[in-house]
């Protein structure tokens, strides 16, 4: 017989600490093997998309950095359908992929735009480093190959450090915008606007928990990325359902949300 | 007969300041903008995107000798 403790007694607001993201990712991994159809077939679509672009743009670097970038700044809304797997699990139901596929249909406009909005992001990024890489390096990078070769693969610190620090600055207001505003627009009715406004002012008052969020997030999609997208189909439905519970937990402190839970 | 130092050779001496070295000069770097986000009142937001930037920064490095030891480079 299934028991879950979560719905038995109310909890009190956990105080956020430096061991909270290994919480939050014991308790996204709970999650996922606990009904683990939807979470692994969110995961495996997301790394058979990304096969399929390696697939398509393999020879055109530009071309595969901007449908790769698009597509990961994009992902979490992508997952926002396992944000609702793990609350109902909270709520003592197991939700399947029929109630996904719902929320889906519900065409939510706040997601679609929001989603819209980090789409852009993500083509300013490619089109900044598109500029330094083609302003700073030596041989002209066409292919991935070149890249590899002439960027990352250089003994010496230079492009790749300054084009990863630059990559870091660009991303560090999209994970600020994002990190509690997609749970937010799942769990709540407020506008885009005030989630965006309510995720920068969580990670303005915890910087250095949401940096080491940041930090272990990037770590398990480097993973993912190394096993050549195969560790994806398990990474990306665990970071999703852990992104419930860092927004759970921190919500919980906020004087300006009430989680639907 | 290539000189070496307590059995290295300068090649590799080298090499292990570079990797240990740089890495030991970034986290006192992570150090230094702390207490420079703390004294310039940088307020919280500005020690997120500081603390995000060397630590992404940090770990672009790793990632960079780590697929250089996959590729045996």
């Amino acid at each position: 017989m299934n028991q879950r403790p979560e719905t038995v007694t109310a909890q009190l607001p956990v105080v956020p600490g430096p061991v909270s993201p290994l919480r939050w990712l014991a308790k996204g991994w709970s999650d996922l093997w606990d009904n683990p159809v939807p979470g692994l077939a969110h995961g495996f679509a997301i790394a058979a998309f990304g096969w399929l672009l390696l697939w398509l743009a393999w020879d055109r670097f530009w071309l595969l950095a901007g449908a790769f970038s698009g597509f990961l700044i994009v992902a979490p809304i992508v997952a926002t359908g396992l944000y609702h797997i793990s609350r109902s699990r909270a709520r003592g139901h197991r939700a399947g992929m029929g109630e996904v596929l719902a929320l889906w249909r519900s065409g939510d406009g706040r997601l679609v735009r929001f989603g819209v909005l980090l789409a852009l992001a993500g083509t300013g990024w490619v089109l900044t480093s598109a500029g330094l890489i083609t302003l700073l390096s030596s041989v002209p990078i066409e292919k991935p190959v070149d890249f590899l070769r002439h960027v990352v693969l250089v003994r010496e610190l230079g492009l790749f450090e300054i084009w990863l620090l630059m990559g870091a600055l660009l991303a560090a207001p999209v994970f600020a915008s994002s990190v509690m505003a997609i749970p937010i627009l799942v769990d709540t009715t407020v506008p885009v606007s005030m989630a965006v406004a309510e995720s920068w002012r969580t990670v303005a008052s915890q910087p250095t928990l949401m940096t080491l969020w940041a930090v272990m997030i990037s770590i398990l999609a480097g993973v993912g990325m190394l096993t050549g997208l195969l560790g994806l189909i398990v990474i990306i439905p665990w970071l999703a359902h852990a992104s419930w519970h860092a927004y759970i937990e921190l919500a919980a402190r906020s004087p300006y949300i009430s989680t639907g839970d | 007969m290539e000189n070496t130092i307590f059995g290295y050779t300068e090649g590799q001496i080298a090499q292990f300041g570079l990797t240990f070295g740089v890495g030991a000069f970034i986290l006192y770097m992570l150090f230094i903008v702390l207490n420079l986000a703390l004294e310039a009142k940088a307020g919280k937001f500005g020690t997120f995107i500081l603390f995000l930037v060397l630590s992404l920064g940090m770990l672009g490095f790793v990632a960079k000798n780590v697929i250089q030891w996959i590729l045996g480079i």
